[in-house]
């Protein structure tokens, strides 16, 4: 380990002094009470369909709009993240929240462009709309720097969503079979208001208290951290929300019984007009209890929620 | 004879003797006109974002930083409430410039011996120097409640005395959509290159001449698109903000409270803009603005022919101010703003009616009263061009080019060229440091000024210009 | 057939001196000082594993015995042996009863299988707080197949459970086989130590690391015995 050689990220001054790739700026001689994170600037791309981002291009947008929460090494210690809550994201554990690929694996170059477009609701972290498409996908290799997992992984294979089945009160009814199975509410509340009987225990990966997401407080502009559509949570829920208390679900449900919690997630946003809440109002509000029309061979395993999907045809 | 420049806030030397009164109105005109750049590091500390993700260079603004004025300085996340601040959050900013000027202002009139102007008078060139501070502005601004907002900014000249430069309260987003969003109070125009967030500071460097100009003679003084204005504001965008309208309705008062002007005299300023992805350039802005306004040219009078009663003005004539606006970037660097105007005032403007409340028009429309024969609509073009290069966030090299000419003089035989203005900036602001706790700025500018023919007696060309430094900061 | 029959023979042999010369450690490890109460845990939140416990169990972080002997304690050797990429075929084997996890510590080889159970009546998310490796967080409600996972790289991780906030646990990924949790009593064994120098450390969750150096010489067994101090918070 003394040995090592340590790589520091150079900003727009250091770079002024060395150019071209893995720069290295010898810092042995300085004691440092807090080392800084090795970071060792190298060219990343990006694929954002025909758009390739460079990391080299994005130095400034980084130092511009990022550095100042995610901090100049990328691990999330800005001058600005003792202020904010949740906290900014630190890029050199390469954990994120929003991917349509498997928990702990990378996520595609498109779920962090996805990310930089849509913003994450309920944080500081804007939606950046306004840049150009190359400006972002430089941003997205640009990230990638941080972390050598980048080098040494792929991202994980994106989970496959089928085709949406119609929303129908059935299943709503399984979907709240599943809910109360799956213990969701046991963070998110029987109501779906994040009053859960853990709830107030959370803590995310970096032992910040979090708070679940509350269904009840949804307006009809609401969006969610990792997006807006029922495709959205329903990839939310499959891949779970890495680095949070909120696991993945993409072993244990199959892909259609995931329809039938996302339909009746939608009607816990009881402030939200949409199809499920429609379904649910011309039954009087009134979810019956799920009766399973193709049951589980007899003498189950307790697999229970190995049981085909009831609710569609 | 009179040069249209309103200033920066800090005292500048009058330009003429003989006209008193208008250098008074001049002089009130300047205060209104101080040094308001709209940089918030209240902002900056609410949303923990550095001062260059809202501004290319503080105080202008960049795309993103345009977005989140156009929502009603919100982010959008529901983070945006009061509610949700952190314990550093505190919504006031102050701003105020100490600084050191050298002014050189050519062509004063000056008396050629002691005892006053019946010895004689000639034109010189009056050149000082010295330490010098601007006004003091305290922004505040900020959301009340998810999709209201308000900015009320007190600002004063470099004495102390306030005066109301912005008040102003926003409905954003109504029905869900950024397409309408209602601002009603004394805001600035919808200028997408903002003269509140010029990046100058010099008497004539730190204004747009175009947002200003008035031909030699011309009694309206209200088509100033710079100043900010009394009136309501509807204004819609895309969600990306690619896309911008702007349509308002205001009182012909250029912004002056009370009442002052024409008994019913209203303008208009719309504006339209549409940006485009052109990849590794960057995003594109093209846009259109046009002013439509009415202002009066008849008074009643009370103890004098020129005694003009406030809110008393009818007669009602014409003016219109309209142009292309354009934001050209050419990778992370450079970029080119580009603004352009047709100017054109009624006749009777040009003939010296309209604001005589004020003692800038020199006659009253009185009934009965007939232009002279052969008066023309004073009608002008205008070009400014301001190249930047944003070497990093930290550091921004600016240059300004700009020119106004007369197209048709009000009076037919007058000089073709009286009163144009030609100006030249250049200049660079250095932040040494970049956080989002407060904004500062080493500023160091250049500029040179010349109109023609308005010296004020030999009718010869006017040159001036100041060298500033001076450290620009808020917090 | 003869060379080979020949070279089969002389391997067995070499593999069978070298175990008749193999050494082993063994000791104790205790504390000195007096460690913090362990917190009471409330399982009242979660019937189905409540009942599973006839008298209320507290946390185990710091599990002690008679003679303050410390248990949960990992020793293995960090430095000396060379087994480092020989991953053992068979998984390593984590279970979720009672809402306690079994065993509390569990180290294992690295790229080593590991295999996570639910044995309870109720839903559990398993969310091991890795830093070098991959962090997950995976759902696994009752009666659900074992998750299978490796880990790649040497770490400490800290393993929850977010609905249950009182379960906590570690995985210990090592880069070598010779490892053991110091049992009731604090004793451990490392055997089938061949000869040579070799740095053993132990390591607890809330206590820190020690290290000992120890020298093996033949088929002998070295007595090597570890002391934490305390916390008294």
């Amino acid at each position: 380990m003394n040995r090592s050689k340590r790589y520091l990220l150079l900003t727009a001054f250091g770079a002024a002094l060395v150019g071209g790739l893995g720069v290295q700026a010898v810092a042995q001689d300085v004691p440092t009470i807090d080392p800084k994170p090795s970071v060792v600037v190298r060219p990343i791309e990006s694929h954002i369909g025909n758009t390739v981002g460079h990391s080299e291009s994005a130095k400034s947008d980084y130092k511009r709009y990022c550095a100042g929460c995610h901090g100049t090494y990328g691990d999330g210690n800005g001058e600005n993240a003792v202020w904010i809550e949740p906290k900014p994201r630190d890029f050199t554990i390469a954990t994120f929240k929003c991917r349509s690929t498997p928990t702990g694996t990378l996520p595609t170059d498109e779920d962090l462009y996805n990310t930089l477009v849509r913003g994450i609701t309920n944080s500081n972290m804007p939606a950046w709309n306004t840049f150009t498409k190359q400006q972002r996908a430089d941003l997205v290799a640009y990230i990638k720097i941080f972390s050598p997992r980048w080098d040494k992984e792929k991202p994980g294979q994106p989970i496959q969503i089928p085709a949406e089945p119609p929303v129908t009160m059935d299943s709503i009814a399984h979907g709240k079979a599943l809910f109360t199975k799956l213990e969701c509410w046991k963070c998110h509340g029987p109501h779906g208001e994040g009053d859960g009987p853990s709830a107030a225990t959370l803590t995310d990966s970096k032992d910040q208290p979090i708070r679940p997401y509350n269904f009840a407080l949804a307006k009809d502009d609401s969006r969610f951290k990792c997006g807006v559509t029922n495709r959205d949570i329903y990839r939310i829920f499959m891949t779970g929300v890495d680095g949070t208390p909120m696991p993945s679900f993409a072993d244990v449900i199959q892909p259609n019984d995931a329809w039938d919690l996302v339909h009746f997630l939608r009607t816990l946003q009881v402030h939200r007009h949409g199809k499920e809440t429609e379904v649910l109002s011309t039954a009087h509000g009134v979810i019956p209890p799920y009766v399973d029309k193709n049951p589980p061979p007899a003498n189950p395993a307790p697999a229970e929620n190995k049981a085909p999907g009831g609710g569609q045809e | 004879m009179r040069v249209w420049a309103p200033s920066h806030g800090y005292p500048k030397p009058r330009q003429n003797g003989s006209f008193l009164a208008a250098a008074f109105v001049l002089l009130f005109l300047i205060l209104s006109a101080s040094p308001s750049a709209n940089a918030l590091p209240a902002f900056a500390r609410k949303y923990g974002l550095r001062c260059s993700a809202c501004h290319e260079s503080w105080p202008m603004l960049n795309n993103f930083g345009q977005k989140f004025k156009d929502n009603g300085y919100q982010l959008m996340n529901e983070h945006d409430s009061p509610i949700w601040q952190n314990p550093g959050y505190w919504p006031v900013t102050f701003r105020i410039v100490p600084l050191w000027h050298r002014l050189s202002s050519g062509k004063q009139v000056v008396d050629t011996a002691a005892g006053g102007s019946s010895v004689g008078q000639n034109e010189q060139r009056i050149t000082s120097s010295g330490f010098d501070l601007s006004g003091l502005d305290f922004h505040t601004g900020g959301t009340l409640e998810k999709n209201f907002s308000f900015y009320v900014l007190p600002s004063s000249d470099a004495t102390a005395s306030f005066h109301f430069e912005t008040v102003m309260a926003r409905l954003d987003n109504v029905f869900n959509s950024p397409w309408l969003n209602v601002k009603l109070g004394k805001f600035e125009l919808d200028n997408l290159l903002s003269e509140k967030r010029i990046l100058t500071l010099t008497g004539n460097g730190g204004i747009y001449q175009l947002y200003h100009f008035v031909p030699v003679g011309d009694g309206n003084i209200f088509g100033q698109m710079g100043d900010n204005q009394l009136g309501l504001e509807i204004m819609g965008h895309s969600y990306n903000d690619r896309t911008r309208y702007s349509v308002s309705l205001l009182s012909t008062s250029d912004g002056q409270v009370g009442l002052p002007y024409g008994a019913q005299s209203y303008s208009t300023f719309i504006t339209g803009s549409q940006a485009f992805d052109a990849g590794k350039l960057g995003l594109q802005r093209l846009g259109f603005y046009a002013m439509a306004g009415q202002a009066p040219t008849s008074w009643l009078t009370s103890g004098g022919p020129n005694a003009a009663i406030a809110g008393s003005g009818t007669q009602n004539k014409n003016f219109s101010r309209e142009g292309f606006v354009g934001q050209f970037y050419f990778g992370q660097h450079f970029d080119v703003q580009l603004v352009t105007q047709h100017g054109q005032d009624s006749a009777w403007f040009g003939q010296g009616y309209g604001d005589l409340i004020d003692g800038v028009a020199v006659n009253n429309n009185t009934p009965g009263t007939t232009l002279a024969a052969g008066s023309r609509s004073p009608t002008w073009n205008g070009i400014l061009v301001e190249p930047h290069y944003v070497y990093s966030p930290q550091l921004i090299f600016l240059a300004r080019y700009e020119t106004i000419r007369m197209s048709q003089q009000s009076t037919p035989g007058t000089r073709s060229d009286l009163g144009n203005i030609t100006t030249y900036t250049v200049g660079y602001r250095y932040n040494p440091f970049m956080t989002s706790r407060a904004g500062f700025a080493w500023h160091n500018e250049f500029n040179l000024f010349h109109q023609t023919g308005t010296a004020p007696l030999t009718g010869s060309n006017i040159n001036s210009s100041e060298v500033l430094t001076g450290f620009d900061f808020d917090f | 057939m003869r060379t080979k029959k020949t070279l089969f023979v002389f391997s067995t042999l070499l593999m069978s001196s070298s175990l008749m010369f193999a050494g082993s450690v063994t000791g104790k490890v205790t504390y000195t000082g007096t460690p913090a109460k362990q917190k009471p845990i409330d399982m009242s939140k979660e019937p189905s594993c409540a009942k599973q416990h006839a008298t209320p169990i507290t946390g185990e972080n710091v599990v002690t015995g008679a003679n303050n002997s410390l248990e949960n304690v990992v020793v293995y050797v960090s430095a000396g042996a060379n087994d480092d990429g020989k991953v053992p075929s068979q998984a390593v084997t984590y279970d979720q009863k009672g809402c306690q996890y079994v065993p509390h510590v569990l180290p294992m080889h690295t790229n080593q299988e590991l295999k996570i159970s639910n044995s309870d009546q109720t839903s559990h998310n398993i969310h091991p707080l890795a830093k070098v490796n991959q962090e997950w967080n995976k759902s696994q409600p009752p009666g659900t197949p074992p998750i299978t996972q490796k880990y790649e790289k040497e770490e400490f991780i800290p393993v929850k459970c977010n609905i249950h906030p009182w379960m906590h646990g570690y995985f210990v990924v090592l880069k070598t086989n010779h490892y053991d949790v110091s049992k009731s009593g604090g004793e451990f064994k490392l055997p089938d130590l061949p000869p040579g120098k070799y740095t053993l450390t132990a390591w607890h969750e809330d206590y820190g690391t020690q290290t000992a150096d120890v020298t093996i010489t033949g088929a002998e067994s070295k007595d090597v015995n570890f002391t934490f101090k305390a916390k008294a918070y």
